[in-house]
């Protein structure tokens, strides 16, 4: 189990790196969610094989650790935010540049 | 639950004022800007007025101030804790933090008139004093995120056509710098069970060579350089605080970029210590630090524009304090701190300066060819910009002669010859911009033809702060005894710090009894 819940994480996050560095605009969005969202994988496999039942329940048997999925919570709602900040800029790159295109939003480089 | 006494309490106010604030500016002030940057201010200066009393109660007890929020004990529950280095930092923060919100109150870009500007930077500023206050790491990645955010979208609106590009760069690679900051936390937590700071340091104490922890150390490290813009993650500074609106550049250029370096302390004088973990960070950072300077100085005198020119110089200025840190002796560790001190005050007012001679130009832009002689409309401003560019370049009587002279002199000391060699020809190279920039702009006449606004942006928070770089010049006592008690602090106490975050063993046994059912 934990070589499986390994390979997926990094087939994730070679499949994200892979796409953000894409040149459309979306798919980079994309791969940057996917990105964050293996590293969210990561961090809940952290704690997932310590314990049996979940926490604060009155079940028998050793209590998993409750930690590392307060920690994902708040790192999906942080990368949710992110992600829609993202979109809002790449909206401004379609009507001011009028191109999906990485490499054509380039007024920086002149 | 435990009770906390009112000096616990203060820890917590430098964060809280300008949250406060910022939830005050967005939503009670939003429709009257007047308001809006009164408010702003207010809470930013009762903000600096509680780091203040922060550090004084840490000088004068001289043990760091730990409150746990909610009253959970430090080890389950997340500790602000100002220690010594926090609370310096802290304070060093807030007083350019100041400076950057009294400057946006009377800036003139129209980014600045927009009633979300406000409350993004005192977001910013909450984000950043939090991150020298905590003790816990994912907590530390939480409040770096919302400097991170609060500082994309500053840069998003602001009134240069290229922000939101800029923006979109930086918002990419600083994501890409949280997501080696979470999986060091992963990391981390995988191997000690912990994520508390002090506690983390007491453990990997114990068991120094656990296979995860090399990954960990790499990717925190990783995650600072990006964020302070080390050379090899340096390539999105440039443009980025290029494009910010000038109060929130000044702020981001100078105070921003010392979240990495406070973290770089912290790793090598908290976390890892064990010899060869120490060796291995240190050698990165001379390393790391000497190429930034040679490659900060040639960039910023090679460069068209003024505050790209700044944004360079931030480059190799946080070149000198990475390789002090990376010396890593008592009185290097000192200098690394009057230099952070030092350039913070020097920066965020030339950075003012430079963007209040641009806010007078016809289009809104700080390039050489478009300001070319528009300071002879503010001698006022040229007279600051050249007792600022002294203290960048490190001549007396300011105070970046102090900061040089420190780091220099603990080079002599620690024997490190090549490093030296390389600082001292940067001393020139900055020398040589700063000259440069002050002929073109305040020396030539206006071209023909070039018609200035008979207004732009007022100059009291970049006059307080040259004042503040010619009083530490001349008069560098406090300064310096400061850096020396905190590098004494970092190097010498750090099992006080740990005692006095997650108090001494048996306590914590004790706490742990009192907790579970």
């Amino acid at each position: 189990m934990e070589v499986l819940t390994a390979l997926s994480v990094g087939i994730m996050m070679a499949v994200g790196v892979y796409q953000i560095l894409r040149r459309n605009l979306i798919r980079s969005a994309i791969g940057l969610m996917l990105v964050a969202n293996a590293v969210n994988l990561f961090v809940i496999y952290c704690g997932a094989y310590r314990g049996d039942v979940p926490a604060y329940v009155d079940v028998a048997g050793a209590r998993s650790d409750p930690l590392p999925q307060a920690l994902v919570l708040t790192a999906i709602v942080i990368g949710m935010g992110g992600f829609a900040f993202v979109l809002a800029m790449i909206y401004v790159f379609c009507v001011r540049y009028g191109t999906g295109d990485m490499d054509k939003v380039d007024r920086l480089k002149h | 639950m435990i009770v906390q006494t009112w000096s616990q309490h203060v820890v917590a106010l430098p964060v809280a004022f300008p949250l406060a604030g910022c939830a005050l500016t967005a939503l009670v002030f939003r429709r009257n800007r007047r308001w809006q940057g009164l408010t702003a201010v207010a809470f930013m200066a009762l903000g600096l007025i509680s780091s203040t009393l922060l550090l004084g109660d840490v000088l004068i007890s001289g043990e760091p101030r730990v409150f746990h929020l909610g009253g959970w004990p430090a080890p389950f529950g997340i500790a602000l804790a100002g220690d010594l280095l926090g609370a310096t930092m802290a304070f060093m923060c807030q007083i350019v933090l100041l400076g950057g919100v009294v400057y946006g109150v009377g800036c003139r870009d129209k980014c600045a008139q927009f009633p979300t500007f406000f409350p993004f930077f005192l977001a910013l500023a909450a984000g950043l004093t939090g991150s020298m206050l905590t003790t816990d790491i994912f907590n530390l990645f939480v409040f770096a995120e919302v400097v991170v955010i609060a500082g994309t979208v500053l840069t998003a609106i602001s009134d240069d056509r290229k922000g939101t590009e800029a923006a979109f760069k930086y918002f990419y690679i600083s994501q890409f710098a949280a997501m080696a900051l979470l999986v060091a936390c992963g990391t981390l937590y995988a191997a000690y069970g912990t994520l508390n700071m002090a506690d983390l340091a007491r453990l990997i104490e114990q068991t120094p060579y656990h296979p995860l922890l090399p990954f960990a150390m790499v990717l925190l490290l990783v995650s600072f350089m990006i964020k302070s813009a080390v050379m090899p993650f340096h390539f999105w500074q440039p443009d980025f605080h290029t494009a910010a609106p000038t109060p929130v550049h000044a702020v981001l250029s100078s105070v921003v970029v010392k979240l990495g370096i406070y973290g770089f302390m912290r790793m090598t004088t908290l976390l890892f210590i064990e010899p060869e973990a120490k060796a291995l960070i240190e050698n990165t950072l001379i390393v790391c630090g000497c190429a930034g300077v040679i490659f900060g100085g040639l960039g910023a005198a090679g460069t068209y524009d003024a505050k790209r020119m700044l944004a360079y110089s931030t480059l190799g200025q946080l070149g000198f304090i990475l390789v002090a840190v990376g010396w890593g002796t008592p009185l290097a560790m000192a200098a690394a701190i009057i230099f952070a001190f030092n350039h913070s005050l020097a920066k965020a007012a030339m950075l003012m300066l430079a963007g209040a001679v641009a806010s007078r130009a016809p289009v809104k832009t700080a390039a050489f060819d478009r300001i070319v002689g528009l300071g002879r409309l503010r001698p006022v401003a040229g007279i600051l910009f050249l007792f600022g560019g002294m203290a960048l370049a490190g001549l007396p009587p300011t105070n970046g002669f102090i900061s040089k002279l420190a780091v220099l002199q603990s080079g002599v000391e620690a024997g490190q010859w090549l490093p030296l060699a390389v600082l001292a020809a940067a001393s020139i190279i900055t020398l040589v911009y700063v000259a440069r920039a002050f002929q073109t702009i305040w020396l030539k006449p206006i071209p023909e033809g070039v018609e200035p606004k008979p207004y732009g942006d007022q100059l009291l928070a970049p006059f307080a702060l040259v004042a503040g770089c010619l009083a530490l010049g001349l008069y560098a006592q406090p300064l310096v005894e400061l850096a020396i008690l905190n590098s004494q602090w970092m190097l010498e106490s750090r099992q006080e710090y740990i005692d006095a975050v997650i108090g001494t063993m048996s306590e914590a046994q004790d706490r742990i009894q009192e907790l579970s059912p």
